[in-house]
């Protein structure tokens, strides 16, 4: 009887790691750091910071992982926050605070234009965005000039609530809920993974493609856009003029490590946390053990690579072709 | 048979099949009418020359990536690949003498190979593939360039591609000699139409015996080796460089790919439209230049050029479902 509990125990703990293989790197991560560098990794500062790269990496990745869901991509998200910031520096003396708004009115904006050109003109979403987001950037460096604007008065958004905890991550908490019910708890949601697993079965099923597709930019694009307006005052409250190819890949690999399969059907902004939560503490542990940036960029790509291997292995069953 | 039922409307229905060709035509006319109106400069010798050195290793760069696209994928690691090779010459050339320019050429079909593996065999989207692939190797020319600005002193090398002949460098030869044997190679030989074949119709080409897999490794062998050509020329050229190389080359290079009428779908275009293409990019681009527009703008617009003719040129009727 004892040693078929067990037994059971056992099972369902395989069975999570075949599901949640990345648990495991992650407890792994954490253990090899914590022996390596018990000082420095477990130090309160080093959690902080730990803490400030999740937000970041989450609050990027959770619209794109939406989309994701799909088998498309979505990469405007550093464009939007880009020029974002740029019309928020360039309407803040006009219209004051409200300036903000902006940035998810861009998202919206942004996704609702992407959406349409992608299930209208049948580009790949994947170029698509990337266009954008260098037309955005290109547009940032036009507004502001070159230059990195600080704009005052929106430090209230992360002013500190709880000593030790940054405020933006209070703020990423209610936008994950929000994302994680429409994609478990909404019909919306459940199409998307329709659309990701079989698209022609999901239009012969009666499903409108073209609206979810749509309306999957466009929710990807305000929760972008939400996700901008806090982490541009998470990340210095100036406009961003150099493009760092580094944000644009690393929440890519974080939705990837969290296990979403590059072809959709499953996964979600829910499996993004974990890849976050990976991702953030093989960078902070690699910062921690004083290597190079570009060893830290090394790995991280060998990370990508090897996360893109373990996710496509259950996507190539269907015979789907793959280009 | 079209023709025939079209009657009297020939010249509109003469447009109507070929604008993918004619509009390229009529873009460089309207290009080089237009800059040299406002600026006489424009097609003086000098003016030329500028020209001539703008395209070149952009133009080899290109045809890699054209072969690519024709069959359907994309090469996100061609700018990566031209700046290792760059990098590779300009860092070992006191060791290794001129053996750095078939090590380089060498390395980068290495590169190309374990792009095509990663694509082909284990199923990964071509575009997330070689995205992290790229990442690897920005890892690796940025440990070996260490971050600084490196000048090349040899002059046996540079002479690759500054040497004059008959009025005109060196590098335009070499540019014009791959675009004719690229065109060549994509016209005339089995290996050129089985490309096309893969890019009109994966599964058919399969079905009638030939050996995608092969094909499509062979293809990204040759687009890495070509990417590794542009940057030992380049090289050359500049006689030196950072690894801030091709930092902003990703959406003009892409845009001239499609610009010249090779569409994203795949099975339509080739190496002589992307040269088109490139004159259209670069020409605009040192047009721009000197009128004094800076690069805020050039971004801007060959972003805008990139999504219009992507959605010009990809032929909806072939395709069902564009993740």
């Amino acid at each position: 009887m004892k040693n078929l509990a067990l037994k059971q125990i056992l099972s369902s703990i395989w069975k999570m790691l075949r599901e949640f293989p990345v648990v495991f790197i992650l407890f792994l991560f954490f253990a090899a750091f914590s022996i390596l560098f018990p000082d420095r990794f477990l130090s309160p500062m080093n959690f902080s910071s730990m803490m400030r790269q999740f937000v970041t990496l989450m609050l990027f990745a959770v619209g794109p992982s939406m989309v994701m869901t799909m088998g498309s991509l979505d990469l405007t998200y550093v464009g939007i926050w880009m020029l974002g910031g740029a019309l928020v520096w360039l309407l803040t003396p006009v219209v004051g605070l409200a300036a903000i708004l902006v940035v998810p009115l861009l998202g919206v904006v942004t996704g609702f234009m992407v959406g349409v050109i992608q299930a209208r003109a049948k580009i790949p979403s994947f170029i698509l965005t990337l266009s954008i987001m260098f037309t955005y950037w290109g547009l940032t460096a036009l507004i502001s000039g070159g230059y990195p604007r600080t704009v005052q008065g929106f430090q209230f958004i992360t002013a500190k609530l709880i000593p030790g905890i940054p405020t933006a991550l209070l703020w990423t908490i209610p936008v994950l809920v929000a994302a994680i019910y429409l994609i478990k708890g909404t019909r919306f949601g459940t199409y998307l993974y329709a659309l990701g697993s079989n698209e022609e079965g999901a239009h012969l099923a009666g499903i409108n493609v073209l609206k979810y597709k749509v309306l999957a930019f466009t929710v990807s694009g305000l929760f972008i856009g939400i996700g901008s307006m806090i982490l541009f005052q998470h990340m210095g409250g100036s406009v961003a003029v150099e493009m760092n190819l580094n944000t644009m890949n690393w929440p890519l690999v974080a939705i990837i490590l969290g296990g979403t399969p590059l072809m959709g059907g499953s996964g979600g902004p829910q499996r993004t946390i974990l890849g976050a939560l990976t991702l953030t503490l093989l960078v902070r542990g690699l910062n921690v053990a004083m290597l190079k940036p570009e060893a830290i960029q090394l790995l991280v790509g060998l990370m990508l690579i090897a996360s893109i291997l373990v996710g496509s292995r259950s996507s190539n069953k269907g015979g789907v072709e793959v280009s | 048979m079209n023709t025939i039922l079209r009657g009297k409307s020939d010249f509109k229905g003469w447009i109507g099949d070929n604008y993918t060709s004619i509009m390229p035509v009529a873009m460089i006319v309207l290009i080089i009418g237009v800059f040299q109106i406002i600026n006489p400069f424009f097609l003086q010798y000098q003016g030329i020359i500028s020209l001539l050195y703008s395209m070149s290793y952009f133009l080899i760069a290109a045809c890699g990536l054209t072969f690519v696209v024709m069959m359907g994928s994309f090469d996100f690691s061609v700018i990566s690949v031209m700046k290792f090779s760059a990098l590779f010459c300009v860092v070992y050339i006191d060791k290794l003498g001129l053996w750095v320019v078939p090590l380089a050429l060498v390395l980068s079909m290495v590169i190309g190979m374990i792009n095509g593996l990663i694509f082909t065999k284990l199923k990964v989207p071509s575009f997330l593939a070689t995205l992290g692939i790229s990442i690897v190797i920005d890892g690796i020319a940025l440990y070996m360039s260490k971050g600084f600005l490196l000048m090349m002193e040899n002059d046996t090398f540079r002479s690759l591609s500054v040497t004059f002949i008959a009025g005109l460098p060196s590098i335009f030869y070499w540019a014009m000699g791959i675009v004719i044997l690229c065109t060549l190679i994509s016209i005339i030989t089995p290996f050129g139409r089985r490309i096309y074949a893969i890019g009109g119709n994966a599964s058919a080409a399969a079905h009638s015996g030939i050996n995608v897999g092969k094909t499509r490794v062979s293809v990204f062998m040759l687009s890495s080796l070509l990417a590794g050509m542009a940057g030992v020329l380049y090289m050359a050229q500049m006689g030196g460089g950072s690894v801030a190389i091709g930092a902003d080359m990703l959406i003009p290079l892409f845009a001239s790919v499609v610009a010249g009428g090779t569409t994203l779908s795949g099975g339509i275009g080739g190496p002589h439209r992307t040269l088109l293409g490139v004159i259209i990019i670069t020409w605009m681009q040192t047009g721009m230049l000197m009128l004094g527009i800076g690069k805020d703008i050039q971004v801007v617009v060959f972003g805008i050029i990139a999504i219009l003719m992507s959605v010009v040129t990809t032929d909806r009727k072939k395709l069902k479902i564009v993740k």
